[in-house]
């Protein structure tokens, strides 16, 4: 079950990467770059993962030796990757519009002033 | 904890001062004055903190081991979030806010005609912070948070001055691919995490090397590729030119002299600490290899470019190379030639390139076409324009002969030692890359520096005062680390060296006595004897004088000769056949311009540059391209040589 969690993830991280290699509309580079986050995000929920666990809520008297619950760590990390994340595509999309004002155009082939 | 001016403080304290900094901008920044003071206090508050830490972590060899909210490791399990400090740590630290202090200096006057300089200020702090975070953490996760701000900020520097021709399109690619490397780099952590359960950079270092499997080797793939696109190195190095190129000249200082540092520092931690693979040869191929790589393909690329700031940012790639080269040889006088290096390159750099922002500030091109005959107006400026290409093209005595000559000699010793022929190939790549340094710096002086002045600079000043200020810094460092080679070495990168030497003491400051011995066994790196031979033996003292005396037989000669330079160039004298004459008007004067000068070379090698030219397309879809092949060819090393 958590093994296709995985393969899922690392396809969402390679069809990211396709999208940005392949795609030439600069709004569809930061939907790349947001799925291929997503993938990650996806994998270290999967790998905190424990079948059976509890939500990991406890406080400083309930927590035992029977307590069973999945990883905290990453479902912590996951919430930093997710701001993160969002910082990317509200940084990516302004750069766009800016962009678009001064080329007039949101073609890969034809943002490349600076080449050679 | 009572002792607030204890020194195992001052980590913690040099990182938090420039974030303090960068949000008491945001909230009083509108007052000039106040927001001078506010940025500077920072910055040097950091700097004095990284300074005083030189006596107990250099000098002393301790390891300074923080945990925050001194939450201590339980139960053999590091559960809270550290910093370590050891000497590798400080060197970059303090590398990093040196370059920081000086270039906060600079921006206070070049600068001052921008919009939105409190912004400007709050995004160079962030990004101080963000890289001094980075190479003092000791945890893998915050390594990465630290690897995102960096990023942002710096990608938002290089949009700055948004009006600037690609200022935006460069950005924008930093961006996207700066961005996969951080998603690499979170991929990777994460499944080191579902390896070892720990995110501590000292346990998994001791928990690592001895549990290698599949993921492990594809989490190291991951983590170098995410590192290579921070310190640029092929195939990365579009990036670094364009952001170069587009970013204002203190924020280029940065980028090269301090975010690539990072990237470096990141390969450094992952290959000797974390993986402690560097013993293998095939590891040490692969940096040197990617090294030699980055450091030709970027010196050719450099020959060909007519803009002096992207010029710079292709050298800068170069050096790194130099640097990663040195780094792979896995030899103490390798590694601290190679750090040494860093160091120069930060310096020589960063001067080269506030000369570059200078001329930019005063005549508002970097156009090496369009410019020439500066010195007359900028003395100054072309005078430390000068120490700084002195040292970038390896003349003794300053810093950059010392640090590739303890380079060629380290790749020589390796070729000696290892039997391997091909070391020495690599010492000749190192050569004929600094030969070809030298060439392009010849160009970029005669077609700024020297030459006829066009009319239209004929009002240019010399820039002011604390502009010159911050390149004089820089220049007297380029003197001091190539006059005293053996103090840099003996307080700087030998303990650095050292302390990548003893992975196992990183481990134990952090986590106890004898706990890597427990905890890797079999895998316990032998505790390596560093010596440091009679590396870079020479004396600069001697040639110092040797170049005193060149420039007084030059300077008698060019004063007491008869021969009139302008005449030769500009009168209509009657013996035309040897004017500087190319086509056009005979009138309009002519100057031999940056890209002609070296016309013989060029055109023999005029299908390698147009191979190149084309294949560096401007294309976002081909960088990145490169970023994923490269991720898939790493990948495919560690698969098959481990």
């Amino acid at each position: 079950m958590i093994t296709f969690n995985y393969i899922a993830s690392f396809f969402l991280i390679a069809l990211g990467f396709y999208t940005i290699i392949t795609k030439f509309n600069l709004v569809k580079a930061v939907i790349g770059l947001s799925i291929a986050d997503y993938g990650v995000n996806l994998l270290i929920i999967s790998i905190g993962y424990v079948p059976g666990g509890t939500a990991p809520i406890f406080t400083q008297g309930e927590i035992t030796q029977l307590s069973y619950f999945v990883d905290p760590i990453p479902q912590a990390l996951t919430l930093t990757s997710i701001v993160i994340g969002a910082c990317v595509t509200a940084m990516s999309m302004s750069l766009v519009m800016k962009l678009h004002e001064s080329y007039g155009t949101l073609d890969t082939r034809e943002i490349r002033r600076l080449h050679g | 904890m009572s002792n607030f001016m204890n020194y195992i403080h001052f980590p913690i304290y040099s990182v938090m001062v420039l974030f303090l900094g960068a949000f008491l901008i945001v909230v009083l920044g509108k007052n000039k004055t106040l927001r001078s003071i506010i940025a500077v206090l920072s910055v040097s508050i950091s700097l004095a903190c990284m300074i005083a830490l030189i006596k107990p972590v250099m000098v002393n060899g301790e390891v300074i081991a923080y945990w925050m909210g001194n939450r201590v490791p339980a139960g053999g399990y590091a559960i809270g979030i550290a910093m370590e400090v050891d000497a590798l740590s400080l060197f970059f630290g303090l590398l990093i806010s040196t370059a920081v202090f000086v270039s906060t200096i600079y921006s206070i006057q070049y600068m001052a005609h921008d919009e939105n300089i409190p912004q400007y200020y709050t995004l160079l702090l962030m990004l101080a912070g963000g890289v001094m975070g980075l190479v003092l953490s000791g945890d893998i996760f915050n390594m990465f948070i630290m690897v995102e701000i960096l990023t942002f900020a710096a990608v938002a520097l290089t949009a700055f001055r948004n009006r600037v021709f690609g200022a935006l399109e460069a950005a924008f690619k930093y961006l996207v691919v700066g961005c996969m490397g951080s998603t690499c780099i979170l991929a990777g952590t994460i499944m080191l995490y579902a390896n070892a359960h720990t995110l501590n950079f000292a346990q998994l270092s001791a928990i690592i090397p001895g549990n290698m499997n599949t993921s492990t080797k594809i989490a190291f793939a991951l983590l170098f590729v995410g590192f290579s696109t921070k310190a640029f190195i092929v195939p990365f190095h579009p990036l670094a030119a364009d952001a170069h190129g587009a970013a204002p000249a203190s924020i280029s200082v940065l980028i090269s002299g301090v975010l690539t540092k990072s990237g470096i520092y990141g390969i450094i931690r992952l290959t000797y600490f974390l993986f402690q693979t560097m013993g293998l040869s095939t590891f040490q191929f692969l940096l040197v290899f990617i090294g030699c790589v980055s450091m030709f393909l970027c010196v050719t690329m450099a020959l060909a470019q007519h803009d002096f700031k992207r010029l710079l940012a292709f050298h800068s790639i170069s050096q790194i190379g130099y640097v990663l080269t040195a780094v792979g040889l896995f030899t103490a006088v390798g590694f601290s030639s190679g750090i040494y290096h860093a160091l120069n390159h930060t310096l020589f750099k960063g001067l080269l390139f506030l000369a570059a922002g200078a001329v930019l500030h005063e005549t508002g091109t970097t156009n090496l076409d369009e410019l020439g005959g500066l010195s007359k107006k900028m003395p100054h400026t072309t005078v430390l324009f000068l120490i700084g290409a002195f040292s970038i093209s390896g003349i003794p005595p300053f810093n950059g002969f010392a640090s590739k000559w303890m380079i060629y000699q380290a790749c020589y010793q390796k070729a000696v030692e290892s039997g391997n022929i091909g070391y020495v190939l690599v010492t000749v790549i190192c050569l004929v890359t600094s030969v070809l340094t030298l060439a392009s710096f010849v160009k970029v002086s005669q077609s700024v520096f020297f030459g006829r002045l066009p009319e239209k600079y004929e009002n240019v000043k010399e820039v002011s005062f604390g502009m010159r200020l911050a390149m004089g810094i820089f220049a007297l460092l380029c003197v001091l680390t190539g006059l005293f080679p053996d103090l840099v070495g003996k307080y700087l990168t030998q303990p650095a060296a050292t302390a990548a030497f003893n992975a196992s003491s990183y481990i134990d400051a952090m986590l106890g006595e004898g706990y890597a011995a427990s905890a890797m066994g079999p895998f316990l790196p032998a505790a390596q004897n560093v010596v440091f031979y009679e590396a870079g033996v020479w004396s600069p003292m001697s040639w110092l004088l040797i170049m005193c005396i060149v420039l007084l037989a030059i300077t008698i000669v060019a004063v007491t000769s008869k021969y009139d330079r302008v005449s030769a160039v500009s009168s209509g004298e009657a013996d035309a056949k040897h004017a500087l004459f190319f086509s056009g008007e005979e009138a309009v004067y002519s100057q031999v311009g940056g890209s002609d000068l070296f016309w013989g070379f060029k055109h023999n090698w005029r299908h390698y540059f147009s191979f190149m030219h084309d294949l560096h397309s401007g294309i976002l879809n081909d960088y990145a391209l490169w970023a994923v092949v490269d991720l898939a060819l790493v990948m495919l090393f560690m698969l098959i040589v481990l």
